[in-house]
Order: C-alpha cells, then structure tokens, then sequence
C-alpha cells in the first residue's frame, strides 16, 4: 500500500513537471506549442552538456531552463509571433519546429542512446516502503516549480501584465501594457520549463533524440482537462496519473497507458470544462 | 511474310539472349540489404552495413562467386513493414538483386515475405528473432528463443536456485513473444513465474511494475524489451529502486551495455556472439574491420557477425550449385557450412542454424564477461513443413 501511495504522487509530480510548460503556453497564448517534446529533449541534451563541461548535476536543471528558454524566446520572436490569430497553422508550424530540433539534435549528438550519471541513487524507507530516493525528491521539485510559479504570477509585475493580457488583451494593451513582450516572455518560461522537465527526468528515463516524444501525449491531454490553470493541473495530474498507477498496479501495465487518454477524454466529454473552476 | 518476321524475332531472341550469357561471366551479382538505415534499428543499421562490405570485399578480393564480382545494393526499409514493402520491391523488381541478405525488425520481414514469394530470390534473414517464421526461400542464421534462453533460465536455477521469475517486456512481438516462451521453460524447468507485465513502446514509467515485482518477492527477473530507449529506461529504473535480483535481460547487447556503464553492472546475457570469442577468425575478423573501417568502425555485435556469415554462406551455396538459379541455391543454403567469428554454422536445421551460445555478465566498466559457452544450441522444431 506504501508502494502504491508513493507511486500515485512520485506519477503525478513527473506528470506535473513534464506538462507545465505546456500549460503555461496554453494558458496565456491559447496555443498548444507542439515543440513541448522537442524542448524536453534540448533540456535532456543541456544536461549531458552541463555534464561535460563539469557544471555540478545540482546545476543541470537550471543550466536546462536558460538553453530552453532563450531558444523558446527565439523561436516566439521568429516564428510564433506570426501566428497568434491563426492557432491551426500554430500548431503546425510548432511541430515542425519540434521535427527541425529533433533531427539537428541527432545531426550534433547521433541516434543513440547517450549515458549521463544519476545525480542521486538509492533509496529511502517511506511509509514502510524502500522507495527510490530520487522519484520522492521530484515530488518536492514539482511543489517548489508550482510555488515558484504561483508567485511570479500573484507577486511580480509581470505577473500581473501576464494576468491582465490573458483576461482581455486589447484592453491591457489599451493600459500600455506591451502584450507582446509578454508573448515573448511566456513562451520563453515555457520552453525553459519543458527543458528544465528534461534535464530532470534524464536519471529515469533515456537519453536519445526522441526522448520528449512520449510526454507530449500526456501533457496534452493534462492541460486541455486543465483548461489553463495550474492548480487544475495539479489536480487533474495527481487524480489521472494516480489513476494510471493504479490501473497498472492492479490491471496491467498496457491499459495503464491508456489511462491518462481514455479519462481525459470522458472528462472532457461529460465536463466540458475539465478540472477547471473545481 | 509473317513466317519471316517470326524468323527475325527469334534470332533476335537468340542473340540477345547470347549477349546476356557472354556479359553473365562478369556481370556482377547482386546482393540487396533491405535494412533499417532509419527508425528503430537505425542505430544498429550502419554495423550491419559495414560487415556486409567487408564480406564482399573479401570475397571479391577472392575472385568473386563463380568468377564474378558481388555487388552491394542497399535499401532503407524504415525498421517498418511500409518501408519494407518499399525496400523489397525495389531490390527485387528494379534492381533485379539475386539474393536478399539483412536484420530486419520481425514487422519489416513479415511485410516482405508476401513480395518474396512474387520475386523468388533466397533470402537470408540475420537478426535474432521470436522463432517460427518460414517461408520456403528464406533461411535464418541467428538465435530463436530455444536458443537464447535457456543459458539463462538454467544459469539462474544452479547459481542463485532461483524457483520464481518475474517477467517484464515492452508489448511488441518480440517481447511477448520471448517471455512466453521463457514462461514455458522456466515451467517446464519445474519453477514458477510469479508475475508477468509489459509497458507500451512509448512508455517510460515502470514504477507500478517495479512495485509489483516487489512484492511478488520472485528469486531472479527476466526481460525483454524493445533494444534502446526501452531497455535503458527500465534498467535505470529498477537499479534507481534498488532491486539486486539476478537479472537476465534478453535484449542487451555488448554497444547498449558500455553506454550504460555502471547501471548495467551485473545484468546476465546471452548472445552467439560477444566480441570477446577466443577463436583465431575472431580475431582475424576484428582485424580486418578495424583496419577496413577505421575511426568509422562500428563495434562488430550479435546483428552485424551473423550477416557477415550470411554473405559467406550465400556465396558457398551459389559455388556449390555452380549456379545463382534460386531453386539450386536454396538447396545448396541448407548444406553448405561457413566458418565465421561464431565459429561453424550451418543452417542446416529446418532453415535455422545450432549455434554456440555464450553466457555473459556485464562487468563495472561495461564489459562483458563470458561466464560459460554452451555448444551447438539446438533451434529446435521452427519450421518442420521445410
């Protein structure tokens, strides 16, 4: 029973960690950026770079946010932009972007699977349980990016233009707020975070040029039952992904990768809304 | 008049026909390698490329196959059964190749046997595989389930007595297909398999298996997934939750071990070849590809020495039927024998070769130690309609 609580939270904070950049995008700019798996696979490949150029592993996560979010700033100010009033061809243009980042990592790094040290091994007795030590310290890591994030919305001034351009962007404009520059930032933090995700998922999982791709599915579904808002995220991230260890642990691992979809999508079809406004 | 006409397009039948006999003596001959050059086996591919080179340089430098050059046409097949369709047609019917030498993933072979039938060439299929594909112009020269797991399965009951398996696989056919039979062995063998699960392809969380599989309290974990990604993945993720058992994994080889370093310390393998084999072809082969290829060298392993052998034992068998006439040549494939880096193989069982296995243990720095070799490991019943 230990072993399945501490499944069900260590499932839902990688679920948190991996889709949190999405939602960010999502939530101010109204389009999926379908690079997310392209960004978490720069931030794996940031990590083994930081690792080479002997930054110590502490550092890997945040040297993974900078490449992440400069590129992300990058790709806004040079494709995104563009695409604000037609989120179909957003979404294109964006998967293209993941396929054109995809191919130059495996132009500059190859095919195979690349090996990087975990930074922390062993395991802890929690609830009675030997556990993977690292998987619990995700736990907290997904808790401190949620704060972090709640405050740089409720107590910055960015927050505050990030929060007025996404309730009504003509009339923050109206107010000298310059929503453009919040674009630009917003996208930027999301990369970041979808490659700082990366950086901290490498220890358990492996290092290669397609190793983003799984998560997109997943985070997809999470933040459209999500509709934008973070602390939707969390819930529907410890109520789905518990659901999904459940379903494994119990039924089989095979349908336990269904999960996440096949819930998401009843959800969605009874509660248009999803987890938002809960 | 019309009698003439016949008259001119029968010489001109003839004539034509003697013109192909005369280029016959140095056209070359035409062996086509459907491979994975992208997708899944993509990092596997470029290995399995160069020991076909090699094998055909050698054998050229020999003065060729019934004193012809053999010639080297390669087709990506995407690790998939559409690219296959595409890689077989092609080699096939335009660029007319005389026999078809690869590894291939189980769903790329299956998708070409149909255009294999149509083309009639021989072909020889190179890369291990769940076991009891046969059609009549194919052979195999590399391992079935009979023979990779029971090194395995046996070395586990005398070291550890291990009586309960837990078995773990990515759902393809390749995985199910390998466990179920390693269930029936481990059965037969008079133990018990305490769990069973396997993760989609894409998957990339194992905890809820990983937390079964501690509390099934099994003596010994066996697995088969998907090489690559997959296998890393899970292999990071049962060392991160501290499990110890004895662990045998059936889709390793030696280039996934080393770039795993010490997480892979201490998994069983077993394979027909290690690159540590004590034989003088061995290390005549091993010569002859580092001094060929160089910095470029890929690590010669369990697909690329089997595929070497393949193109050794097509040219014996079309010497041996002093012709590359399909039907001669699949008779001759089931005789002849090559000594190669495996050492002796002869696919002469049902169109699957017995093959020495090697047991080895992956050492801290990511090496593989042999620990015992079994000889001629019987395939078993694959294609008694053969």
């Amino acid at each position: 029973m230990g072993n399945l609580i501490l499944d069900i939270l260590t499932t839902a904070a990688i679920l948190f960690i991996t889709s949190a950049g999405l939602l960010i995008i999502f939530g101010v700019m109204k389009i999926i950026n379908f690079a997310h798996a392209a960004f978490i696979t720069v931030g794996g490949f940031a990590a083994l770079v930081a690792h080479q150029i002997g930054l110590p592993p502490l550092l890997a996560p945040i040297f993974a946010l900078i490449v992440g979010g400069v590129l992300g700033a990058i790709a806004e100010a040079v494709i995104v932009r563009r695409l604000y009033e037609r989120p179909l061809d957003a979404i294109l243009a964006t998967w293209g972007l993941g396929l054109i980042m995809t191919q130059l990592i495996t132009a500059s790094f190859g095919r195979g699977v690349q090996f990087l040290p975990p930074p922390i091994s062993g395991t802890v007795s929690v609830l009675g349980a030997e556990y993977s030590l690292y998987r619990i310290v995700l736990v907290g890591v997904a808790i401190l990016i949620a704060l972090a994030f709640t405050a740089l919305m409720t107590r910055t001034r960015l927050g505050l233009s990030t929060r007025a351009v996404i309730m009504n962007e003509s009339l923050a404009q109206g107010l000298g707020i310059n929503s453009a520059r919040v674009r630009l930032i917003t996208f930027g933090v999301g990369c970041g975070l979808a490659a700082a995700a990366g950086a901290l998922i490498t220890p358990l999982t492996s290092l290669d040029p397609a190793m983003g791709l799984p998560f997109l599915i997943g985070a997809f579904m999470l933040v459209m039952v999500s509709g934008g808002s973070l602390p939707a995220l969390a819930l529907a991230c410890l109520v789905l992904g518990g659901l999904q260890a459940i379903v494994s642990t119990y039924v089989g691992s095979v349908l336990g990768g269904l999960t996440i979809a096949v819930c998401a999508a009843v959800a969605l079809r009874i509660r248009p809304e999803g987890f938002a406004r809960v | 008049m019309k009698q003439r006409q016949t008259g001119i397009l029968l010489t001109s039948v003839a004539s034509f026909a003697m013109l192909a006999s005369a280029a016959a003596a140095d056209t070359p001959i035409r062996i086509g390698v459907p491979v994975g050059l992208s997708g899944a086996n993509s990092v596997v591919a470029p290995s399995v490329v160069q020991s076909t080179e090699l094998a055909i340089e050698q054998i050229n430098a020999a003065g060729g196959v019934l004193g012809r050059p053999l010639e080297l046409v390669v087709a990506d097949d995407g690790s998939g059964a559409a690219g296959a369709q595409r890689a077989f047609d092609t080699l096939i019917f335009q660029r007319q190749v005389d026999a078809l030498i690869s590894m291939q993933t189980s769903a790329a072979r299956n998708a070409g046997l149909p255009i294999l039938s149509r083309g009639n060439v021989p072909y020889i299929y190179t890369s291990f595989y769940e076991g009891r594909s046969c059609h009549p112009n194919m052979f195999v020269n590399a391992w079935v389930p009979e023979q990779q797991v029971p090194p395995l399965v046996d070395h586990f009951n005398a070291t550890y007595d291990a009586q309960s398996y837990f078995l773990i696989g990515s759902d393809y056919s390749f995985g199910r297909g390998m466990l179920e039979f390693t269930r029936a062995y481990i059965e037969e063998q008079g133990g018990t398999v305490v769990g069973e699960d396997y993760l989609p392809m894409d998957g990339t969380d194992w905890a809820p298996i990983i937390s079964n599989l501690r509390g099934s309290e099994a003596d010994a974990i066996i697995t088969s997934t998907a090489g690559g990604a997959p296998n890393v993945t899970l292999t990071r993720q049962l060392r991160d939750a501290g499990i110890d058992l004895p662990y045998g994994n059936l889709a390793v080889d030696e280039g996934t071990a080393a770039s795993m370093g010490s997480v892979a310390e201490g998994i069983y393998i077993s394979a027909s070849y290690v690159t540590g084999i004590d034989s003088d072809t061995n290390r005549e082969f091993l010569a002859a590809m580092e001094a060929h290829f160089g910095d470029e060298l890929r690590t010669p392993n369990d697909l690329s020495v089997p595929q070497f052998e393949a193109v050794l034992a097509y040219a014996a068998a079309a010497e041996q039927a002093g012709t590359t006439d399909t039907a001669a040549v699949i008779d001759a494939l089931a005789e002849v024998t090559v000594e190669g880096p495996r050492g002796s193989i002869s696919m002469s069982h049902q169109r699957h070769a017995p093959l020495t296995m090697y047991l080895g243990q992956v050492t801290a720095d990511g090496g593989v130690e042999v620990i015992t070799a079994f000889d001629a490991v019987d395939p078993g019943d694959q294609c008694p309609d053969l």
